[in-house]
């Protein structure tokens, strides 16, 4: 009896210890610490762009010596894997565990909107730096969500434009990864082709991940006069499918193009030098050459060892958006509401990439560049600049109301005809001007 | 270790009132947590209790049936998936999604149930394997009903007697509540007739087939409950996360309940409800120290499982026995 007294009174002690536990709460909010939640997929299939969004968020915060106007600056990094489930979990322990300020990260356009929807009414500004579903600051917005970097239409509307209206392309021939974002870029790419002069975009979606495409590449019709195959993927899947084009001998018989994210850094490396020439659309490219992307590139190949990318300038640009507010407030964080203002005033004309500013909706206005892949002397693979648009927003060159009355794209919105597209979207008062890179 | 066919999970007599004490002073801290704990440890208990539920569902197939069924995790996301679809995207007020759901779930357990039961030990384990990921495929890859591998996002509790469940600690004690009745349930069930043929089935089939006991619809009915515990639980994981991807059904959210349960110990009652809440906390704990979380949590299971085969409350037992041998003899107990 007596040993079991003794081991109820310790087990009855241990127990409640254990319950009560607050999880290891590691920041301390004493009052002097700004806490930043950074939500990403550091492990799984997207790991890449979660590392590189990490380092491009670490250079930001080193060149503030990871303080803000006297307050230490504190970032909880959380990983979700890319499961959209386990984002909600690793959010709800940010907010309630972690107190944090401020939630920032997100890779995938899926995983923010999950991730919006329990942040519904929390009061916490999220600055989402790569998910790029165009309804967390369209359809879905919200004051407290902040995204200076972009939507998957944004740069696909221009690149649409510029093939029907510079290079004359008639018909498309799109396979995708059948999820939202290469949906909203593929939204994005027929709206700006059709308009352009295009007649037709057909899409074929493959499941993520895919590792064999013998079938899909066989099925590409060639006699059917299609202009081009575009590949909606990155990551993996891309390196995959483009290896595999080039197996076929398709690039001798029909131009490849990508989405923005299919020549990426560092995937471009592992695929064949036979795609040069493959035309794509993003917000960075490699040969950028303005003063605030050298200082940036410099700082980050000396801290990292490689260069940077799209997915490490947005971070890198999202996190001293972070910083410039607080400083704004003056290390004041309580009102959040004050400090989602101070976000949208803070001042984007450095930014490396090239000037941003934030619209009503506080989503980014900035260049798309459009590219071309080019080998370099020592026999790299890199992206070059061809053309730029100025000033694009995630509208595209459409008045806000009329883009959001349309459906939200999805594997068969817009329509892929010419014919079937709504007159409306067909003609805009005022169309990109597509200048030559560097001017 | 295979013992007699009387309820592993019945304690002795000799440390019932021990396990009673236990017990009501476990039950009150749980009850009263909302009071004294975070927000963020409501939260935690919240997902143990609704992922206790599908290791209670494995448990019972796996502790009383010995069948090791790779298709648990197909149940748990089914009904999220049947609430997304008519609660959430068309608008139907609780109870009929739910309702709804355990329907289909019954459906599609007896017909899984209709193969799988025809099979014992290997063969049941690669044909469970099989059908689990046939409903995890289908869900990621079907895109016009299910979103792929986006899934379905927007689900939120109901009301329900007065009581806002969006507030988490009222959450936390309706799946407390839940949870306490499912155990009851369980507990019936295990000291019922129906748990005993279980068990004797277990043991050796043919001779309860001599005995005059239909094995094939008694297995059948088994996996049926053990399904509807899944899917309980995952009615209460829709409503706490407001949303079901297809890698709530996938394998290694299946294989990682299977070892919950094995670490806590499979023939124990309280060894699934252990278990859960060890690896839930451990998930949480371990992945703010380390980037490698997995890795060590890995190597975490591997080291109980090694040391303890059967699992915490085996090795409790073991503990237990060993000071009984050495105790002198003649001393009271």
């Amino acid at each position: 009896m007596k040993y079991q007294k003794v081991g109820a009174a310790l087990a009855s002690f241990a127990l409640a210890g254990l319950l009560s536990a607050p999880g290891l709460a590691l920041a301390a909010d004493d009052g002097d610490t700004v806490t930043i939640g950074l939500l990403s997929a550091f492990t799984g299939p997207f790991a890449s762009f979660g590392q590189l969004q990490k380092e491009g968020a670490v250079l930001a915060l080193e060149e503030y010596g990871n303080q803000v106007a006297g307050k230490k600056i504190e970032v909880i990094y959380a990983d979700d894997q890319l499961d959209n489930e386990l984002a909600v979990a690793k959010a709800k322990q940010l907010v309630e565990q972690d107190k944090v300020d401020i939630i920032t990260g997100l890779v995938s356009g899926d995983e923010g909107l999950s991730v919006g929807d329990y942040m519904k009414g929390k009061n916490i500004p999220i600055v989402p730096m790569y998910a790029a579903s165009e309804d967390m600051t369209m359809r879905e917005g919200d004051p407290y969500i902040i995204r200076p970097t972009w939507t998957g239409a944004q740069p696909m509307d221009v690149f649409g434009y510029w093939l029907a209206q510079d290079k004359g392309y008639k018909k498309i021939y799109m396979i995708g990864e059948d999820y939202s974002y290469p949906y909203n870029q593929a939204g994005g790419f027929k709206r700006g082709f059709l308009r352009g002069g295009g007649e037709e975009v057909t899409t074929v979606w493959h499941p993520v991940p895919t590792s064999d495409y013998s079938s899909l590449i066989a099925s590409i019709p060639l006699d059917q006069g299609y202009d081009a195959v575009l590949y909606n993927g990155a990551g993996s899947d891309a390196v995959a499918f483009v290896k595999q084009f080039v197996e076929f001998g398709m690039q001798d018989q029909i131009p490849l193009l990508g989405q923005s994210n299919t020549f990426e850094k560092p995937d471009l490396d592992s695929m064949p030098a036979e795609i040069v020439g493959s035309y794509s659309a993003h917000l960075t490219t490699d040969d950028l050459d303005t003063p605030n992307w050298n200082t940036f590139h410099d700082a980050f190949e000396k801290r990292w060892g490689h260069g940077p990318t799209a997915a490490s300038e947005f971070a890198y640009g999202s996190m001293k958006m972070i910083l410039r507010a607080i400083e704004a407030l003056d290390g004041d964080v309580s009102d959040k509401a004050a400090l989602a203002k101070a976000m949208l005033a803070v001042d984007l004309s450095d930014e490396p990439r090239g000037p941003v500013s934030l619209d009503d909706h506080n989503a980014a206005v900035q260049n798309v560049y459009i590219r071309e892949v080019a080998q370099n002397d020592q026999g790299e693979l890199y992206n070059k600049g061809l053309f730029t648009a100025k000033g694009v927003s995630q509208f595209g060159p459409y008045d806000p109301a009329l883009y959001m009355s349309q459906p939200a794209d999805s594997r068969s919105e817009p329509a892929g005809k010419r014919a079937d597209m709504p007159a409306a979207m067909l003609t805009v008062e005022q169309d990109y001007e597509l200048v030559p890179f560097g001017q | 270790m295979i013992q007699s066919t009387r309820s592993a999970w019945r304690p002795e007599r000799a440390e019932h009132r021990f396990g009673w004490s236990l017990g009501a002073l476990v039950f009150i801290l749980m009850v009263t947590l909302p009071w004294y704990a975070d927000a963020y440890t409501i939260t935690t208990y919240t997902r143990s209790i609704y992922f206790g539920f599908l290791a209670l569902s494995v448990a019972l197939l796996l502790g009383q049936g010995g069948m090791i069924s790779l298709t648990q995790t197909i149940f748990f996301g089914m009904t999220g998936y049947v609430i997304g679809l008519l609660g959430a995207e068309r608008g139907i007020a609780f109870p009929w999604p739910e309702l709804a759901g355990l329907l289909l779930v019954v459906v599609v357990a007896f017909l899984f149930a209709l193969v799988l039961m025809r099979t014992y030990g290997l063969v049941f384990l690669m044909l469970s394997l099989a059908l689990g990921q046939i409903g995890w495929s289908f869900a990621r890859q079907n895109t016009s009903l299910l979103h792929g591998w986006a899934g379905m996002r927007g689900i939120k509790p109901p009301e329900l007697f007065g009581l806002d469940l969006s507030v988490s600690s009222h959450f936390y004690w309706l799946s407390l509540a839940v949870f306490c009745g499912a155990l009851w349930v369980l507990w019936r069930i295990v000291e019922s007739r129906f748990g005993l043929v279980i068990r004797g089935i277990r043991e050796n089939p043919r001779r309860m087939s001599a005995l005059g006991y239909h094995v094939f619809w008694q297995r059948v009915a088994i996996f049926v409950v053990a399904a509807l515990f899944a899917a309980v639980g995952g009615i209460l994981a829709a409503w706490s996360s407001g949303i079901v991807t297809p890698s709530t059904l996938h394998l290694n959210r299946m294989i990682w309940v299977l070892l919950v349960v094995i670490l806590g110990g499979a023939r124990y009652f309280w060894g699934p409800v252990l278990g859960t809440v060890i690896a839930v906390w451990l998930d949480v704990v371990i992945s703010q120290l380390t980037p490698r979380y997995n890795t060590v949590i890995g190597i975490i299971f591997v080291l109980v499982i090694l040391m303890a085969p059967n699992g915490l409350l085996g090795l409790w037992d073991s503990l237990q026995a060993r000071r009984r041998r050495n105790r002198p003899p003649g001393s009271a107990l």
